[in-house]
């Protein structure tokens, strides 16, 4: 019996020093430009291969790039953190994806930068079932009463001028207890500063938007976090009351879902390429 | 028996194994300060800070209860569907519940558990908004296992020789009381090394329950990923906590299997 323990221990060892093997491998990341021809526009981003959140309105922006190549050269991803990863890896020569969570990428991983040239500019908003007309009159109403007493320009500044690491879920007033029930909101806290999971709570720009809009409609406001791509199902079964998730208002999209009035206006859609990998165009 | 020196065997085989993957980490500039300096920052910050560890902690929690949990109802489901499947032929509701178990096991072996985890949620229980998504889950993993141990159940009763029932029928036990005192009792015994083995494959199937918005310890690591954009440290750390928890109950199996056949001729 105590033989047979000490070789599980040794294989446990053995495992454990594979596993230290693979972080140290990835501290060691290089990350590797292409021989000589770098990314110069968007022009040449229609024959690169690209990255994409699944379901999010990048990958359809990429899409449209990429044409009938689409099959062959774009990679969608569950997570955001993936795309980027893939890109550091030298899988992929661009993620296409909204601004201010590339920009956070930015600022935390070395090596990354914006291509010059906006691919989009876009519009968020919350999303409702086809037809809760109740509810979305609702929220309409509670968020242009956010908008005229300044209270969502604070939220905003709050999260794009102040400290973000310093902001705790504890912090945001969910209304518990309120007597007209729970407001459910699907969202996939990975895509700051719109919304981030910290530790078992959550913070960001929608959380505090839709915390505000709870607390108008008297409401309970409970965080589902899912993926983003399964989002519009869960609005669409009536699993959540609405899904606020820096969601991207299109054409298509309208005809599954009904949105509220947006809250975000020329939200920039950029492409996120390695740095020795792209030659900005000279102005 | 040989059992002593292949175990002495293989232990030197491992800590070679061992040795030669320390000598490979040394070359590769693994026990440098930069290295560790990088490592343990990096560390810190994706488990230290800001108690980041309890995010694990809590999607440990949720995949423990989960598979706790589903365990049991597997167990439940599989036991009534192989006694329903090994049943005498005979009357039409013995032969209509037979039909029904084998379209269940069909179904639900054939289709991945994922899928089902969806269906559940998304379909099935869509308007189930104040129902714990953990249940709903439960009930998907618990219900898909179940398919599992119901065929593991009927190889074990189909093991058993038949005389063992002719031998119950003949001192005049009815046929429930003969499957429940003769034959399920040491079917069960041979069946548990398999039954664990099913368990443990159910721990690692949790891991999609992120998929409908449940963190488990899968979504956890996720969740930090989120947060401190690092992709390899929290996933490895994930792995590692499946595998002490899976190298634990495989070891759990093994001192089962022992103990399970001391009684045992041969």
């Amino acid at each position: 019996m105590m033989k047979r323990n000490k070789g599980v221990w040794a294989l446990c060892l053995a495992l454990a020093a594979i596993f230290s093997m693979t972080l140290y491998a990835s501290a060691e990341e290089k990350l590797t430009g292409s021989a000589g021809n770098p990314l110069r526009g968007v022009e040449q981003l229609k024959t690169a291969r690209l990255a994409a959140q699944r379901g999010t309105v990048g990958q359809f922006i990429a899409e449209d790039l990429l044409g009938d190549k689409k099959g062959e050269l774009l990679t969608t991803y569950e997570k955001y953190v993936d795309a980027i990863a893939s890109l550091r890896q030298g899988k992929v020569r661009a993620v296409v994806m909204d601004e201010l969570p590339a920009k956070r990428f930015l600022s935390e991983v070395a090596g990354l930068t914006l291509m010059d040239e906006a691919l989009s500019e876009e519009s968020y908003a919350i999303g409702f079932k086809k037809g809760n007309a109740g509810l979305l009159g609702q929220v309409n109403k509670a968020l242009s009463e956010l908008k005229a007493d300044g209270t969502l320009a604070a939220i905003f500044d709050k999260y794009l001028n102040g400290d973000v690491g310093a902001i705790s879920p504890e912090g945001i007033d969910l209304n518990k207890g309120a007597k007209g029930g729970r407001l459910v909101v699907g969202t996939e806290a990975g895509f700051a500063p719109y919304e981030l999971k910290v530790g078992s709570g959550y913070i960001g720009i929608d959380i505090e938007m839709c915390a505000a809009i709870a607390k108008k409609l008297g409401r309970e406001l409970v965080i589902e976090n899912m993926n983003f791509d399964a989002l519009p199902m869960a609005v669409s079964t009536g699993k959540v009351d609405m899904i606020c998730a820096g969601i991207t208002v299109t054409e298509e999209r309208k005809e599954n879902m009904d949105f509220s009035d947006n809250y975000v206006e020329g939200a920039r859609q950029v492409a996120v390429v390695r740095a020795d990998d792209y030659q900005a165009p000279v102005k | 028996m040989g059992v002593k020196t292949t175990s002495r065997r293989g232990d030197v085989f491992l800590w070679l194994c061992a040795a030669v993957l320390l000598f490979l980490l040394y070359q590769s500039g693994f026990f440098t300060e930069a290295a560790w300096d990088d490592f343990g920052r990096r560390f810190y910050q994706n488990f230290i800070k800001d108690r980041r560890y309890m995010m694990l902690v809590d999607g440990l929690k949720a995949t423990l209860f989960m598979t706790a949990f589903s365990t049991l109802i597997g167990l439940a489901v599989g036991l009534i569907l192989s006694v329903i499947r090994v049943a005498y032929k005979g009357g039409v509701p013995i032969r209509l519940l037979n039909a029904f178990a084998e379209c269940y096991i069909t179904v639900l072996r054939g289709t991945p558990a994922m899928v089902q985890l969806l269906i559940w949620n998304f379909t099935i229980f869509a308007s189930a908004r104040d129902l714990n998504t953990q249940y709903i889950a439960i009930l998907a993993f618990g219900l898909n296992s179940g398919a599992y141990v119901a065929e593991i159940f009927r190889g074990g009763i189909e093991s058993i020789d038949p005389g063992q029932m002719e031998a119950g029928r003949s001192l005049g036990l009815s046929y429930g009381a003969s499957m429940r005192y003769i034959v399920l009792p040491q079917a069960l015994r041979n069946v548990v090394p398999m039954l664990f083995n099913e368990f443990i494959a159910l721990l690692k199937e949790t891991s999609v329950a992120g998929y409908i918005g449940i963190d488990d310890l899968t979504r956890a690591g996720q969740n930090i990923q989120a947060l401190t954009l690092e992709h390899s440290q929290p996933l490895v750390m994930v792995a590692i906590i499946y595998l002490v928890i899976v190298m634990f109950l495989t070891g759990v199996v093994r001192r089962l299997e022992q103990w399970l056949s001391r009684g045992r001729r041969g």
